[in-house]
């Protein structure tokens, strides 16, 4: 254990010192990453089908706020849909405006939350996201996960009903927007995996927020049999169509990140370097706080249990 | 010469004017009556916008219906459903609104009274020193 604490302070050692670098970077490859699972699921559009395209915006994207890479990714749905058919953009960007002016308003920072969803259930991994909202962020944030769970599987229906779509006549607008809409919102697994994911969330803060030891890992098992019941339970009632190994493969991986995102994170001694700079009337200050390393690598005693040989010298 | 603690009271001080400190001067700038309405305004305009678009949507989506039946319907009623349901909504929309931005103008203010606190204690300091 002391070792992985070792390991935890050197990490974020490096991380403070590096921290001007990283953050860019990190964005940088949320955005690249985005992009290219937007465009390998939903790549209508050929223009921003390209490698050129996505990089160009995700290196904006790494020095811009991290708003700026959401709506990017929700600008290249909507013109992907668009290329396939304007119904369907008209949905994603129904969807889209209203989450952002009802519930983004209030929670703007949960936002990034609806972009890395549907990046974790291409990843097959998306129960990892209620398990971490919970541990870090606030009970609200189940509505955000929710909000994920709507756009990713408005976005997989349209993409995985491409040819239903086509074989609608052209003319007929409205039925092919009442196509999409029916098909998501109509969707059983999507209502089955909105629910157990927000009451994950719940579950994951109302236990981590107890007084008693081992309160974020007891969160964690127990957000994730909830999660697992709920799911399984849900499809088993509702008669939604769900992969059972998919589901508890998935969640005892993402209990696993969850343990490793509860390791990183819960000391509450985590802190960003800081640059600041002020003045007085006599100096300038160009101020880098760095927080402290609270562990000491302990000293290597070398305990020697035979007598030593004496080397023979040399003659 | 460089003071330590002052040194290490500025940078904490800054460190809070540059992050967190910014959203709640600009707060503090507001009474909290003003800074209320004007956030429950932002509120009736966005969700009527939202409502806009979701009825857009929905008219969209039943419109066969909506022709099929243009001349039996009774539009008074319709519309007098319609605006029932939208002012429930902007009500408890800004009811929420108001309960959130009122956390966040007290939460605003009780950091800004740390700060000012802070910065009494650094005027402190130079005048001991001076």
């Amino acid at each position: 254990m002391t070792q992985l604490l070792l390991a935890k302070e050197t990490l974020k050692t490096f991380v403070g010192r590096y921290e001007v670098y990283l953050k860019p970077f990190g964005k940088f490859l949320l955005a690249l990453l985005a992009l290219i699972m937007i465009n390998s699921s939903t790549g209508y559009m050929e223009r921003l089908n390209n490698i050129s395209v996505v990089l160009v915006v995700a290196l904006m994207g790494s020095f811009l706020p991290l708003n700026f890479i959401i709506l990017c990714a929700a600008g290249f749905v909507i013109l992907h849909l668009y290329a396939l058919s304007m119904e369907c953009a008209l949905v994603a960007l129904i969807l889209f405006l209203i989450l952002a002016l009802v519930y983004f308003r209030f929670a703007p920072k949960d936002a990034v939350i609806v972009l890395i969803l549907p990046m974790c259930f291409y990843l097959k991994i998306p129960y990892v996201i209620p398990i971490c909202a919970g541990l870090l962020a606030a009970p609200v944030s189940a509505v955000s996960v929710a909000c994920g769970v709507i756009v990713y599987y408005m976005v997989s229906y349209v993409s995985g009903n491409v040819s239903g779509l086509s074989a609608l006549e052209a003319e007929d607008m409205a039925g092919r927007f009442r196509y999409v809409v029916d098909g998501f919102l109509k969707n059983k697994t999507m209502i089955v995996v909105m629910a157990a994911f927000a009451l994950t969330v719940i579950i994951v803060y109302l236990i981590r927020r107890l007084s008693i030891d081992h309160s974020w890992t007891i969160a964690i098992v127990a957000g994730t049999i909830a999660q697992m019941v709920v799911l399984l339970l849900g499809a088993l009632l509702m008669d939604a169509e769900v992969s059972t190994i998919g589901i508890i493969l998935g969640s005892l991986v993402s209990a696993g990140i969850a343990k490793v995102v509860e390791f990183v994170m819960f000391q509450m001694d985590y802190s960003r370097t800081e640059n600041v700079q002020f003045e007085d009337d006599e100096y300038y200050y160009y101020v880098k706080a760095v927080p402290k390393v609270v562990l000491s690598k302990p000293e290597k005693t070398v305990k020697k249990i035979n007598a030593q040989r004496k080397k023979k010298k040399s003659r | 010469m460089i003071h330590e603690e002052r040194v290490i009271l500025m940078t904490g001080l800054q460190v809070y004017e540059d992050g967190d400190g910014k959203r709640d001067i600009a707060i503090s700038n507001y009474f909290r009556g003003d800074y209320l309405g004007m956030q429950m305004l932002k509120s009736v305009i966005y969700v009527t916008i939202a409502a806009g678009l979701f009825f857009a949507g929905y008219v969209f989506y039943n419109l066969e219906e909506f022709l099929n039946n243009i001349y039996q319907t009774n539009w008074l009623e319709y519309a007098q459903t319609l605006l029932t349901r939208y002012l429930v909504l902007v009500l408890a929309y800004t009811l929420i609104t108001y309960l959130v931005y009122a956390c966040r103008y007290a939460k605003a203010k009780k950091n800004l009274k740390k700060y000012y606190g802070g910065l009494k204690a650094l005027n402190a300091m130079y005048h001991e020193e001076s």
